[in-house]
């Protein structure tokens, strides 16, 4: 159970990047223990969005064009995806993304069993509902928000942070 | 990158990667990421056609008193029996193998099990196929004890069901439920906007080898959590799910088949104010000999937040105040109820950041009052929902570990009864 298949993903995406696959082709670093710290501690000092989805939950579906909009409008945010699918979704999560037109974002996929944890280190009461949707100002100021992109929350919450 | 590739191109594929190795490098992105690595090693690989390997293990117990789970790894979906509660378990039998996507095999979708009073075994799994987050629900029955299977059959030709439930009355008749997209189907072929998916209910007087009705009964339910089911007094079905109420209103219903099977008849359990959002977090059902429905779930709606139980005495006309449970500093989640010889008993999960625990209370009131919380088992690393189960009048809780894998454990009804018969490092205790 519990991520077999993560060896081979990679090994996969080692050698479609060793045969010249195109550059579109979305990868999925691992998310696991630790990275969510780890995410803040690199983007320090900019505003930073993680946008937590999954292929089974249809409102997240539903907005990804949504966020392809924002991440074009809003070049001074540095937005992550991560997909909080097992692996054995994650070719789906890949065709989603591309074709949402959101490959050119940095994109994690869940690499770990133990969810519990990680939704813990992002916000201690969150239970793995989606969408979910963590923004981290330029002050390192921490809000989450579970729910739709259009929430009055995210919206000005993208205001302040600046184009 | 380099190194991994070098590796992999090696031939080497089969060594254990560390968590670093695993992490691919990308060229793309301004941002900083190429260092960044997993802190915490990924689980061990795990393939064997073992509980423990499984990503959830759903229980039965059959007449001759053997516990059955189902549960899947990679593309098969297996059937293990137990002859002593759980401690140890026969070879797993492949039930099915899966060959339309991949098998649903989460804390809310996941391959069940029946067991029937002729000593039938009915095991059902739901695949996605590759392109769609819908499902085929498909069916394979032993008549052998569980020594072979039939060839899985598909519950509804067609693509667009999943989060099946079973249950058999003690009449022979065997029911099934889901959530069915194909009204939502229909409606996007015309145009039409159409919110969450339908659900559907089937039953079948040959041990699940045909099903009648299975006809949407009502449409609008959530897509993405569990239906819950139990029987009501007179032996029809009474289900629970999340629904879609008005425009976008995310909160549970409970109904009940009507006898001719036509209908369901119940109503909204509360006014949560929920709108758009996936929790993967269906309700928990239990009826007692009463006749009361009682059912437990979770919301993050504006009006309340957390973990919830209310019962209703005039069939889902009307449901009591939701009364809150669980320790909201942390994150309880996933909540199962049973109604065991006269008691009803709750079961969830919490997360303190380094442990989950289950704990759980009982109450000999019928809801009114329930017991301290006690932690009946933990463990530090991936879990299973908690699942309760009852057995010859006992309840137990059912729960599938990385760390310790599959464990049954009774929820002993009398404080003095407690300190013999619970295996749990601490037991689950009355007033």
């Amino acid at each position: 159970m519990f991520r077999k298949s993560l060896r081979l993903v990679a090994a996969a995406g080692a050698l479609f990047a060793l045969a010249g696959a195109p550059a579109s082709a979305t990868e999925f670093k691992p998310y696991g223990r630790g990275s969510f710290a780890e995410l803040r501690k690199q983007h320090a000092g900019r505003p930073l969005v993680v946008h937590f989805w999954s292929v089974t939950c249809p409102p997240c579906l539903a907005e990804l064009p949504d966020w392809a909009k924002i991440a074009s409008e809003r070049k001074s945010l540095d937005i992550v995806f991560v997909n909080a699918d097992l692996d054995n979704d994650r070719p789906r999560a890949q065709s989603r993304i591309d074709k949402a037109g959101l490959s050119n974002l940095v994109q994690y996929g869940f690499a770990d069993d133990f969810v519990e944890r990680l939704y813990f280190e992002a916000d201690k009461s969150w239970r793995g509902e989606l969408p979910f949707t963590a923004l981290i100002g330029a002050d390192g100021a921490l809000v989450t928000v579970t729910g739709a992109v259009d929430d009055p929350l995210i919206a000005n919450w993208f205001e302040r942070a600046g184009k | 990158m380099r190194t991994l590739a070098l590796v992999l191109l090696a031939g080497i594929i089969a060594t254990p990667a560390s968590a670093e190795d695993q992490a691919p490098a990308t060229d793309q992105g301004a941002q900083n990421h190429r260092d960044h690595m997993v802190h915490a090693a990924a689980p061990p690989a795990c393939a064997e056609a073992k509980p423990r390997c499984a990503q959830t293990a759903e229980p039965t117990f059959a007449k001759d008193g053997r516990l059955w789970l189902a549960f899947s790894v990679g593309d098969k979906v297996y059937a293990a029996s137990s002859r002593d509660d759980g401690q140890n378990f026969d070879s797993a039998v492949v039930a099915a193998t899966a060959t339309g996507g991949v098998i649903d095999a989460n804390g809310e979708a996941r391959p069940k099990i029946v067991a029937l009073a002729d000593g039938a075994l009915l095991v059902s799994y739901t695949a996605r196929p590759e392109k769609s987050y819908n499902g085929t629900i498909s069916i394979a029955r032993s008549t052998d004890g569980g020594k072979s299977f039939s060839a899985a059959r598909p519950l509804i030709d067609g693509a667009g069901q999943r989060f099946d439930i079973f249950l058999a009355s003690p009449d022979g008749r065997l029911y099934a439920a889901w959530l069915d997209k194909r009204d939502a189907e229909e409606a996007g072929k015309s145009g039409k906007d159409f919110a969450g998916s339908g659900i559907a209910v089937g039953w079948s007087d040959d041990g699940g080898k045909t099903f009648a009705g299975k006809k949407i009964l009502l449409d609008h339910s959530c897509e993405c959590c569990r239906v819950s089911a139990a029987l009501d007094r007179d032996g029809l079905p009474v289900f629970a799910w999340r629904h879609v109420f008005g425009t976008n209103s995310r909160d549970h219903y409970v109904a009940k088949l009507s006898a001719d099977g036509a209908e369901l008849l119940g109503g909204r359990v509360s006014e949560d104010e929920w709108a758009t959002s996936c929790p993967h977090h269906g309700p928990s059902l239990a009826i007692d000999s009463a006749g009361a429905w009682h059912v437990v779930w979770f919301t993050n709606g504006k009006a309340r937040k957390g973990l919830f139980y209310a019962k209703s005495v005039d069939g889902g006309k009307s449901f009591s105040e939701p009364a809150k449970f669980g320790d909201d500093g942390r994150a309880p989640s996933h909540a199962a109820l049973l109604s065991a010889n006269g008691h009803l008993y709750r079961a969830w999960k919490e997360f303190d950041g380094t442990t989950t625990s289950i704990l759980a209370q009982i109450s000999r009131d019928a809801g009114m009052a329930w017991s301290a919380p006690r932690v009946i088992a933990s463990t530090t690393g991936a879990s299973d929902h908690p699942l309760l189960i009852e057995h010859k009048g006992a309840a137990y809780l059912s729960w599938l570990t990385h760390e310790q894998g599959y464990r049954l454990l009774p929820l002993p009804r009398e404080q003095a009864a407690a300190t013999t018969r619970a295996r749990a490092a601490v037991a689950l205790t009355g007033k």
